[in-house]
């Protein structure tokens, strides 16, 4: 069938602008939107003026008080070293407080900073590499003094290159996967490159019992512990040690925070600043330590321990915040009720929160740098909406401040997701639409009719699963019940389908066979002899990549370890054993792997299924030719592989494919077991990786020309879905083996013209789609609102779009801090417009 | 044999486009099938593809990648109709064509393409149906547009019949320029009418569409007479220089109103989108220089469309 857009559609309205496209249009200031700058607020409207110029310092004194630490521990337990750095950095960090802040304490310099990891030696961390490590010329957005090279270079770095995890990995793996690993972009591994993987901890614990109650729980368990039993003297006597050292140290740095806002008010001329800088002193004298009473000490709590967090150890994309909805309703509800607080005050103190997190910057790459996760990628992922334990809706008062403060707060920080359920109130749905409509991809949708069962078929309870948390980008953990926590291989399924056309072998890598020998493709007759041929890639593939996991996990304890965390999570106390150290009892250990280049694969296999084997229109030779000299002469070819058929239309011919390939991998899960017992599922989230990974595939069949991106997580090629987001929606649904439990998120990006959504008519039809998907059982989708010529005219005027958001995956980004690669790929997306 | 074919190419609808996630069309997120032929030649038409009652050959030049690539079509074509264009492109003789298809099959690039396809009743339900979950949470279904859908009534009184069974809803959008039996078969399966009453000078309205809108009025007045339940959107396309002055909008208003009303009446600015489309079918555009009417005389109009007695018809 003909494709041709129908154009009578006069009365839809062309060249309509997302709020967010107007402000950028009139060059408005970041700040508060409209009204929300009045009144309260306008506390929060001046700490945001000129925030996103705040260059970004690097802060390297927590490595510098870690390292002096380590130094001292050598030998010691893991954990009880890892205790001791970290309480010596609480007590010798330096504080401040900055400006007219209600929110106190920062892991970093004043303004925006980014912790360096120097225990993280890896390639992509440019701090730890000596050679990519000098002072920043004065125009660099990222402030590295000459003295923080000193201090990297002389007295951090020279202990880290003898004690670090990723070169342990390295040499810790069998010779042929070792090699696999230094074959840039076939197989990554991204356990070193982080200390764990994405989390939220659980801070409803700490804000109902206080640490002192953790503390004594400790206590109590240590003098429990058998002095006749060896193995708690040994294994578990550290632990509880560790965590009472990170309760003490805690209460200890929040006290700093109490002393310094008495004497910083002792100095204040401002009656009102005093009387403020006094009650911050009483709220830091009584959390962590205590449980909290009011917003402001469970806001402030809160604040306390994910920074704790952040010292104690890189968690990828950030320290997810939880149900945030859920854990503070009980202090927002009772400061209302007793008339304490307004709405505009728990914005005020939710707001502070937001710009503590947005000062902190995750630095790997230096901007402008190829990254694996773009835009100085950083995502607390924030949790609102969705079921409570007993299965009735937890939407409340407070799911709907938040969306409000996503509204009206100008940073891409913190990084709101839904929770949707088939019984989400309808206010609940208009809401989020409303925000979607704002154009700044917020918030991103989780379907709890997906996820859940997903949950249970893996063993998990009822109320644990419905009390699941949305983390890092598309992640999702029940926190007292998961522990999986090293990083993810991510697996190039563009790099699998070159070495099955060319006997193993990838051009990027030269005559070297780096997968496994399947033959000569000329030789292939049918498609199940090239099918046969991709799989027993991919097998290989995924053998080295479960091998690297299984080092990963197991050669990690003896180098990281997190007491902090690990007193927050139920089983890691019942056990007296650190996250990191694995198995613990009781656990449920879910990994991943993700595949990439999805769309890329199908599309390719299904051009080779039609037009080679088929309908013999291209002969297998013809098509390698092709494909070996980049199309260059061979546009012909190109434009008959452009025009096979594409995964995003709702093609069975395409889909089915689809299918075939997550059940091969599915398969694959389902016959490994990880080192602590757990599983690794099939996951579909490309971040940005997509466009680095493709860098080293060649030509592909489906017309794509060597080095160009990928196709994104679970999204269509670029631009080949035409028929519409229904179209792709149903592909997407169609391609899930929904047989296998070894299944898990799939990240799906959808851009949507301004004009499609516009007005009241817009809302309900967006409102009904995202029912529809929800009735579909995805897992996942997020919402780009935004004209592709706006995204062409910022390419072009970087300047006056230098606050423009746009979705990327998983995660908000500004545009212009996006490598021009990402850029292009994301213009390259389909709109979908009617 | 021969009456079996017959029989079913007659069951059979010829189809030109089918449109998922369609947001301005009706109820809901719906699907719009388009029907191929109109007895219209609307000036402004942006689907020029819609008119003609038979299959025809789209050439979208942009896509060709040229002779020294490619020239496939060359040796298919036994009309003699593809020659070689100057830029090294492939240029179309539309009086030697005979739409026999035989290009676009070996195109690789689609510049050349074939529009209309004959399609059963149950082929369109079944990619209907696709959508069927977007439909059940936004109140959508299927909406027969074209071209002119009632040229081929017996086609879509079918269509929409199997729609309804199937607990679609169903609309139609029509120019209303059909026999009243065409209409009066239609109707009885349709949820709601989309109607066009682009003029209300019989004479301009002969000069920019090619026929007189006497019928069309007439069929209308009917209409609302004899299916007053049947909820009936008018539009009318505001193109400058034909109908854009505040007493032809009135003028439309009147017959509505005389008529009984409608259940809404919507203006749809003209724009110049449909224009690339006729290049493609080797036609002149007969608006090359028309520009879109300007906010203030949309405002305008909006007000005086506003007089339009609504009924509330239950959409």
């Amino acid at each position: 069938m003909l494709q041709t857009v129908d154009v009578k559609k006069t009365m839809s309205p062309v060249g309509v602008l997302s709020p967010h496209e107007q402000r950028i249009e009139h060059g408005e200031p970041v700040g508060l939107i409209g009204d929300a700058a009045l009144g309260k607020r306008a506390r929060i409207h001046e700490m945001l003026k000129g925030f996103r110029e705040q260059p970004v310092h690097l802060n390297v004194a927590r490595a510098r008080l870690l390292t002096e630490s380590m130094k001292v521990s050598e030998g010691q337990p893991t954990v009880l070293r890892w205790g001791k750095a970290l309480a010596h950095i609480l007590a010798h960090h330096p504080i401040h407080i900055e400006g007219d802040e209600l929110v106190v304490g920062s892991a970093g310099p004043p303004g925006r900073y980014a912790v360096v990891y120097s225990e993280l030696v890896t390639p992509g961390r440019f701090y730890t590499q000596p050679d990519s490590l000098v002072p920043s010329e004065s125009d660099e957005q990222l402030v590295v003094t000459e003295e923080d090279v000193a201090i990297l270079k002389d007295e951090v770095l020279p202990y880290w290159e003898k004690n670090q995890y990723h070169g342990a990995l390295m040499n810790g793996l069998p010779d042929d996967t070792r090699r696999l690993m230094e074959r840039f972009f076939v197989v990554t591994a991204t356990a070193a490159g982080r200390s764990m993987l994405a989390w939220a901890h659980d801070f409803d614990k700490v804000l109902r019992r206080g640490l002192r109650s953790i503390k004594e729980e400790a206590e109590r368990k240590l003098s429990a512990l058998d002095p006749f039993d060896a193995a708690a003297q040994v294994e578990m006597r550290p632990f509880f040690e560790a965590v009472v050292l990170v309760c003490d140290a805690m209460v200890g740095f929040a006290h700093r925070h109490a002393e310094l806002a008495r004497t910083t008010a002792a100095d204040e001329p401002r009656a009102e600043r005093r009387k403020e800088l006094l009650e911050i002193a009483e709220i830091c004298e009584r959390v962590p330590e205590h449980p909290a009473r009011t917003l402001h000490e469970a806001v402030q709590c809160q604040w306390f321990v994910q920074l704790v967090s952040r010292f104690e150890q890189a968690i990828g994309g950030g320290v997810s915040n939880g149900r945030i909805d859920q854990y503070l309703y009980p202090y927002y509800r009772k400061d209302i009720d007793e008339g304490r607080i307004t709405d505009s005050d728990a914005l005020v103190l939710l707001e502070s929160l937001w710009i503590a997190m947005a000062r902190s910057v995750d630095v790997y790459a230096k901007p402008g740098q190829p990254s694996l996760t773009d835009g100085f990628a950083h995502w607390e992922a924030t949790t609102i909406g969705g079921l409570k334990p007993d299965g009735r809706d937890a939407t409340n008062e407070l799911s709907y401040l938040i969306l409000r403060s996503k509204r009206e707060f100008p940073l891409n920080y913190p990084d709101l997701s839904a929770r949707v359920h088939a019984r989400s109130p309808e206010a609940f749905l208009r809401a989020i639409c409303e925000t979607i409509k704002e154009g700044t991809g917020f918030p991103k949708l989780f379907f709890d009719d997906e996820i859940i069962p997903s949950f249970l078929m893996k063993g998990a309870e009822v109320a644990e699963a419905n009390d699941y948390c949305v983390t890092g980008c598309t992640e999702v953990k029940m926190l007292n019940r998961d522990a999986i926590a090293t990083g993810c291989a991510w697996v190039n399924m563009g790099a699998i389908l070159e070495m099955a056309l060319s006997d193993g072998c990838m051009k990027s890598y030269g005559e070297d066979r780096v997968g496994i020998s399947t033959g000569d493709a000329r030789a292939f007759t049918s498609f199940a002899d090239l099918w046969n041929a991709f799989r027993a890639q991919a097998e290989d593939v995924m053998r080295h990549t479960f091998i690297q996991q299984y080092a990963a996990d197991t050669l990690k304890s003896r180098h990281i370890a997190a007491p902090m965390f690990s007193m927050l999570h139920d089983l890691c106390m019942t056990e007296g054993k650190d996250i990191h150290a694995g198995p613990i009892d009781g656990a449920l250990y879910l990994g991943f792997f993700d595949i990439m280049g999805f769309g890329t694969v199908i599309d390719s296999l299904a051009a080779m299924k039609k037009l080679v084997f088929e309908e013999g229109r291209l002969s297998m030779d013809e098509l390698l030719a092709a494909l070996d000299a980049d199309f260059e002469g061979h546009e012909a070819v190109r434009q008959l592989c452009l025009n096979a058929p594409k995964y995003g239309n709702n093609d069975p011919y395409a889909d089915s494919i689809g299918r075939d390939i997550e059940e091969c991998f599915a398969r694959l899960a389902q016959g490994h077991t990880t080192a602590f017992g757990g599983e690794l599922d099939v996951r579909y989230v490309s971040i940005t990786s997509h466009v680095p990974l493709g860098l080293v595939v060649a030509a592909t069949p489906d017309g794509r020309r060597s080095g160009e991106p990928l196709s994104e997580s679970v999204s269509p090629s670029q631009g080949v879905d035409v028929k519409g987001p229904t179209a792709t929606l149903n592909s997407i649904a169609s391609t899930k083996c929904a047989q296998y439990k070894e299944r898990a998120a799939r990240l799906l990006n959808m851009k949507l013209s301004p004009a499609s959504v516009a007005g009241e008519e817009g809302t309900k039809k967006l409102g009904a789609m995202i029912r529809a998907v929800c009735d579909m059982k995805m897992w996942h989708i997020q919402f780009n609102i935004v004209n592709r010529e706006t995204l062409i005219a910022a390419q072009k005027d970087p300047e006056k779009y230098r606050n423009l958001l746009v979705r990327v995956a998983g995660y908000s980004a500004y545009f212009v801090d996006l490598t021009p690669a990402l850029q292009n790929e994301i213009i390259r997306r389909t709109e979908h417009c009617f | 044999m021969i009456d079996e074919t017959r029989q079913s190419e007659q069951e059979r609808g010829l189809v030109f486009n089918i449109q998922k996630f369609s947001l301005h069309d009706g109820s809901g997120i719906r699907t719009l099938v388009f029907l191929k032929g109109c007895p219209l030649a609307c000036q402004w038409c942006s689907n020029p593809e819609g008119q003609d009652v038979s299959a025809e050959l789209i050439y979208t030049r942009a896509q060709c990648i040229g002779l020294s690539e490619c020239d496939a079509c060359l040796g298919v074509c036994h009309a003699g109709a593809i020659c070689g264009g100057g830029d090294g492109k492939v240029d179309i003789d539309r009086r030697a064509c005979d739409a026999c298809g035989n290009c676009a099959a070996v195109c690789p690039s689609k510049a050349l393409e074939m529009s209309g396809e004959f399609m059963s009743v149950d082929d369109v339900i079944r990619e209907t149906e696709e959508d069927e979950t977007f439909y059940a949470r936004s109140g959508g279904g299927l909406s027969v547009s074209g071209g002119e859908p009632l040229a081929q009534a017996r086609f879509v009184k079918r269509l929409l019949a199997a729609a309804r069974s199937r607990g679609l809803n169903t609309a139609i959008e029509t120019s209303g320029l059909c026999s009243w039996k065409s209409l009066e078969e239609v109707v009885p399966h349709t949820d709601q009418i989309f109607y066009d009453i682009k003029c209300a000078d019989p004479e301009r309205h002969l000069r920019t569409t090619g026929v007189s809108n006497q019928r069309i009025v007439e069929n209308f007045t009917r209409l609302r007479h004899d299916f007053p339940a049947v909820p009936v959107v008018v539009r009318t396309p505001v193109i400058p220089g034909v109908n854009d002055s505040e007493h032809e909008i009135q003028a439309i208003v009147d017959i509505v109103n005389e008529a009984g009303g409608a259940s809404a009446y919507e203006l749809l600015p003209y724009h110049g989108f449909g224009e690339p489309k006729y290049r493609k079918l080797g036609l002149a555009y007969p608006l090359e220089h028309a520009r879109p009417p300007s906010e203030a005389v949309m405002a305008a109009l909006t007000k005086i469309a506003a007089q339009v007695v609504l009924e509330s018809t239950g959409v």
